[in-house]
């Protein structure tokens, strides 16, 4: 081969920076009409050394004979990467003459696969990556070559899974893993980057560099195996390689802050999904840590000012704010699945569940202990501390009594705070109001753990005074669903309240009769739940007013729930004027009916409201007797 | 029935000139409803497709089926004026392939009669309502804004002084808006046409100099009127207002064909290979029930959410290409309609809504994406609702407004009719200063408007693959000397100082002959500019009779 010093070898690595420069830089720059003219450019060049390679070779002629066979035109094999061991086992050594010169070759085959598949020539491309893996076959792994038998791999992952062809795709870039993996623990210095078999000596890169561009390849390895098992439908590892890219894209510095903060945060929203609150918190307290090293938010003077400073501006605090809606996400799921586990089946603390599970905590608490030292932890030294202190803020353990429930509470009407400052209801409705929404759940959790029903109520009546106003106020020709969502959910609300209301009426108050003050307020409560599942009725029905014949699946469980609600509500009206008692059960009956009726008329619907149709059918048979009984009492009054 | 709140249409054009070259074969049949494509590898693999509408319009109007504008106005344009004036709001996209005919069923041959597109009928019809209109207790106006949406960067065309990147917003009682975007007031359909006119330069200006393509940019017209009806009796004045939305959608074609270029989430089992894509690699593995997932919708979806909610009434117009060499892209744009009609009529699709669930998030140029986030919302939010008196609570709302923002949206509209002609005649003003600067001539009356081509001036006229931008600048070359760069200005990769001259002088046959001569060559990218359609080359001189 010739020599390094050459003139001619200078021609070649002048060729392979040229052909670089095309392929990075220029080809971004073509026009439209003549997509891939640097490409093609670069192709010719990669040729030229491709052959200057061979000649050098020829000239030697004690070398080998075996990296002629490279241009034959064998029938490409089945692209089969499953025998890891030879990479490590037999072969020229890495940094021997034939080894080199294969890598060399392998290289520039490499190199023009890539270019090939760029130019959306996947078979040609195919070939040169095929034709690259079988030079390396004949060599064992070392410093010299890893980085080309990653690379490689990785390009034929992505080939591979373009075709469809997933599990081939897999095959190379686990294969790709494991020989990181092993290189890592054998030997473990900085490997030659495939560039540098083209830089004259000079040119070559420092430890750092190189170290910095593997790990790089490697990183890209496990995010496209991510997207492998996403396809195939293995979420689980998928988040797991998300995870692990996130985590070597901070540990090698390589990120934008910004960027990866916000991708951190999105991960914790499939932990947190999935019940997995460790590492969730994980995600978030990461984010938060590490969006904090994007930068002070510009003043709102600085903003005024220049445009890349408000746009700047503008971006931090909606990412903030994004990062905080992920943690409320986060507290109001702990709550919610907390209460599942220890409501009992109409939905109150189940004590015994209670105490049983605190029982059960301090184990709990040691695997926890556990699963975060075994668990992919983010952060370099200097933020690793001030991710775990933002992580003891708030406990990734189900909250089993008001005491803790409150706690995890707090936190997440904090992040309520933060990012209403961002989302606010001018110019932002819809998060505004999808933040309530989640203040309002949190509350509604909150309120599950509080044994005090007096106090359980005020809790519920902040719900309403969150919400009443702005589904009142909002224009309905934009926000119809939203404000669909807020009716029906004040409608369950004042019922809630009304429920409470009673039940604490009753225990005061040993017999049955109640005083006025209870039973108007009762009655507020009651007619104002109907309101609300009549506004949303209503909102259902056509600008002229009528009723829809037919209900669209998405709304036809609420629409006959809300119904059967009414009918409810309409019979629990407390009234002293039996006129009044005839006129409630009367409109409590059209709503029962309704639901039969419908339920007859599109059997489909029948599944969706078994309890409420069930209950809707007895009622519709026992309603008539007690309004004519009622009606009866009123003749033998008059 | 929900169903009738969307309409979709598709419509094939004749062959093109280069396509007619390579003796392309017609791929697209259709028949009522229903469009079939072939194949044209395997004659036996056809698909077929139902719509509201199939409009074949690839052979001449001798032909029965023919479907001509007219046609396709009056069941579609038609339509959607009249839920206009019922109070909808009303949106109609072109969607297709650059390419495919979606500027010519938008907008059509704007001089020659028969071949004006739905854009400047339903115009047209709008005013001959108004004026057609006996009824002296009814009152009219009319306001338009135009604005061009380029990766995810919203800008105003009418206003060239409204620079950069324009916010997207929600306003609790007006709903989505673009802050600043300037709203025009007109009287008459001709401003109608001037304005989107100049909105059409300014695109293609900004188009040449930021080294853009149009067809991958979306271009939004709104026409926003007013109904008032004065009820004497009660000395009461109630208003209805109503939205007209025109939308030419990027060209559907692949966003990535020009290679890497893209960060765009590709469809199916495709590798992402850059690892700025990794967020939506995650987000798509989060469901969505009780999680938040922080990525924006497109601008776009997000600015037309309200046409398909709530009180709207929307069309689309699906342009085919009847060429087999087209085959992988006219199926494609069949396809996502055959969701919308299926998702539309039959209120479930599974797939469509796992499809629409996968690419709700993704941003970026993406039309597909687009399209099909727009499906999303169609499937959750199918429901109109009567419209309350918007003016009527705008008063309860004014007492408890602080937010500048909103004080800016009553400044607005408290602002007088009157008051809106003079500020919409000031922006005409530094918008035609602006053109004037650059070069691009005006017609006498200050008009901007459509190709005058003047007989006896020699002139520069652009050229463009989008029929809509072409021939829509114009430039003149005046006696003597004409630089490029001072005298004209274009801007560009390909545009270097001084980048030639242009030397009109009288020729020795006096005022009958006058050479033009340019004194180097003229290279431009996007658009070439020809003298009288021969390409120039230097030093070279025309006779100019």
């Amino acid at each position: 081969m010739a020599s390094v010093s050459s003139d001619e070898w200078r021609t070649v690595c002048d060729k392979f920076t040229n052909a670089q420069n095309l392929t990075v830089v220029e080809s971004r720059n073509d026009p439209e009409n003549d997509p891939f003219r640097s490409k093609y450019k670069a192709r010719e060049l990669l040729r030229e050394i491709h052959c200057s390679l061979k000649s050098f070779e020829a000239g030697e002629g004690e070398a080998e004979r075996g990296g002629e066979e490279i241009g034959d035109q064998r029938p490409i094999e089945p692209p089969v990467d499953g025998q890891l061991e030879d990479g490590f086992g037999q072969g020229f050594s890495g940094d021997s003459p034939a080894g080199l010169r294969a890598a060399k070759l392998g290289a520039v085959e490499y190199y023009l696969g890539v270019n090939h598949v760029d130019t959306e020539e996947l078979s040609a491309g195919q070939e040169h990556l095929m034709n690259c893996m079988k030079l390396l076959e004949r060599c064992r792994v070392s410093s010299e070559n890893v980085s080309l038998f990653i690379h490689v791999r990785n390009q034929l992952g992505i080939l591979w899974a373009g075709r469809d062809e997933t599990e081939t795709a897999q095959g190379f870039l686990e294969t790709a893993e494991s020989i990181y993996q092993r290189y890592i623990k054998e030997d473990g210095s900085p490997p030659t980057d495939m560039a540098e078999y083209f830089t004259t000596e000079e040119k070559l890169l420092t430890h750092q560099e190189r170290t910095k561009r593997f790990e790089l390849a490697y990183t890209h390895t496990m995010y496209y195996l991510a997207q492998v098992y996403k396809n195939l439908g293995e979420t689980e590892r998928a988040a797991t390689y998300c995870h692990s890219t996130l985590q070597r894209q901070l540990q090698l510095n390589q990120y934008s802050p910004m960027e990866w903060a916000l991708n951190a945060a999105t991960l914790s929203q499939y932990y947190i999904t999935k019940g997995r609150y460790m590492e969730g918190r994980h995600c978030l307290s990461a984010a938060t840590v590490i969006s904090g090293l994007a930068g002070e938010v510009p003043s709102e003077a600085a903003a005024q000012e220049s445009e890349t400073e408000s746009e700047r501006r503008e971006q931090l605090m909606q990412k903030r704010a994004e990062i905080a809606r992920c943690w409320i996400k986060y507290c109001l799921n702990v709550l919610q699945d907390s209460k599942k586990l220890l409501e009992d089946s109409i939905g109150e603390l189940d004590t015994d569940r209670q105490e049983e599970l605190k029982r059960a905590r301090r184990r709990e608490e040691e695997e926890e202990e556990k699963g975060r030292k075994s668990a992919l932890l983010f952060g370099s030294e200097d933020t690793f501390d001030s991710i775990v202190s933002l992580e003891e803020k708030v406990r990734c353990l189900l909250p089993l009594d008001f005491a803790e429930a409150r706690a995890v509470f707090l936190v997440g009407q904090n992040y309520v705070t933060q990012a209403k400052e961002y989302f606010q209801m001018d110019g932002y409705v819809t998060d505004h109001i999808e933040i309530l929404q989640d203040h309002s759940a949190l509350f509604r959790a909150l309120a599950f753990f509080e044994e005090d029903l007096e106090r359980r109520c005020k809790m519920h009546k902040r719900r309403v005074d969150m919400l009443e106003p702005i589904c009142n106020d909002l224009n309905s020709r934009y926000y119809l669903m939203i404000r669909r969502q807020m009716m029906f959910e004040l409608a369950e609300i004042y019922n809630e309240m009304m429920d409470l209301k009673l039940t604490l009426a009753n225990r005061q108050a040993d017999t049955q009769s109640l005083d006025n003050h209870t039973i108007k307020k009762f009655n507020h409560l009651c007619s104002a739940s109907a309101k609300y599942f009549q506004m949303f009725l209503d909102s259902l029905c056509s600008p002229e007013g009528k009723i829809p014949e037919h209900l669209e699946e998405e709304v036809l469980r609420p629409a006959l729930v809300a119904r059967f609600r009414l009918a409810r509500l309409h019979s629990r009206l407390i009234s002293s004027s039996p006129s009044v008692q005839l006129e409630n059960l009367d409109k409590s009956l059209e709503n029962y009916k309704y639901v039969v009726q419908y339920c007859e008329a599109h059997p489909e619907a029948k599944a969706t409201v078994e309890t409420e149709l069930e209950l809707s059918t007895e009622m519709v048979g026992l309603l008539p007797l007690k309004i004519n009984r009622l009606k009866a009492k009123m003749t033998a009054n008059n | 029935m929900a169903g009738a709140s969307v309409k979709v249409a598709v419509r094939v054009r004749p062959f093109n000139s280069r396509e007619i070259g390579k003796e392309s074969k017609c791929i697209i049949q259709m028949s009522g409803n229903t469009t079939t494509i072939i194949n044209p590898k395997q004659a036996k693999d056809n698909k077929s497709f139902n719509f509201d509408y199939s409009y074949w319009s690839h052979t001449s109007p001798e032909d029965i089926n023919f479907a001509s504008q007219l046609q396709v106005y009056k069941d579609i344009g038609e339509e959607m004026l009249l839920h206009a004036f019922e109070g909808y709001n009303v949106c109609i996209f072109a969607y297709g392939q650059t390419g495919a005919g979606k500027s010519y069923t938008m907008m059509g041959k704007q001089d020659v009669k028969d071949q004006q597109g739905i854009i400047p009928l339903l115009c047209e019809d709008l005013f001959t309502k108004f004026n057609d209109n006996a009824d002296n207790s009814m009152s009219y106006s009319v306001e338009v804004s135009y604005m061009e949406i380029y990766c995810e960067r919203v800008r105003d065309l009418l206003n060239p002084k409204n620079k950069g990147n324009l916010r997207v917003r929600e306003h609790p009682l007006m709903g989505p808006y673009v802050e600043d975007l300037s709203k025009l007031a007109v009287t008459a359909y001709n401003d109608i046409q001037d304005l989107m006119d100049s909105g059409n330069k300014a695109r293609t200006v900004a188009a040449t100099n930021m080294n853009e393509t149009s067809s991958r940019s979306h271009a939004v017209f709104n026409i926003i009127f007013t109904q008032k009806r004065y009820d004497a009796e009660t000395d009461n004045t109630s208003e209805k207002v109503s939205k007209i939305s025109l939308v030419d959608l990027a060209g559907s074609e692949r966003a990535d064909s020009t290679g890497a270029k893209g960060t765009r989430l590709k469809e199916g089992a495709n590798i992402n290979k850059s690892l700025t894509t990794l967020g939506k690699v995650i987000s798509a593995l989060a469901e969505k029930v009780e999680s938040f997932i922080p990525y924006r919708d497109s601008v776009l979806t997000w600015l037309l959410r309200e046409n398909l909610g709530g009180n709207s009434r929307t069309a689309m117009v699906a342009a085919l290409s009847p060429a087999d060499i087209n085959y992988d892209e006219t199926l494609s744009t069949l396809r996502p309609k055959c969701c919308v009609v299926h998702l539309c009529g039959l209120h479930q699709n599974k797939k469509c809504q796992a499809l629409a669930k996968h690419t709700m998030f993704v941003s970026g140029i993406s039309t597909l994406s687009v399209l099909f986030f727009l499906w999303y919302l169609m499937t959750k939010i199918k429901y109109r609702t009567s419209s309350p008196d918007l003016s009527l609570k705008l008063i309860n709302y004014h007492c408890i407004l602080k937010c500048q923002e909103t004080e800016k949206i009553i400044a607005e509209l408290n602002e007088t009719w009157e008051e809106k002609l003079r500020r919409t005649e000031a922006i005409r003003m530094e918008r035609e200063a602006l053109l004037a600067e650059m070069g691009v001539a005006m017609r006498e009356d200050g008009g901007t408007v459509g190709v005058f081509s003047p007989k006896k001036t020699p002139h520069l006229v652009n050229l463009n693959e989008d029929p809509l931008m072409s021939e829509c600048l114009l430039y003149y070359i005046k006696d003597g000397i004409t630089r490029l760069d001072t005298d004209i200005v274009l801007s560009g990769h390909f545009i270097k100082d001084e980048h030639c001259t242009f030397t009109s002088s009288t020729g020795p046959m006096g005022e009958s002959e006058r050479p033009l001569s340019c004194s180097t060559g003229l290279q431009f990218r996007t658009s070439v500019f020809n003298i009288d359609r021969q390409e120039v080359k230097p030093p070279n001189s025309l006779c100019f009779p």
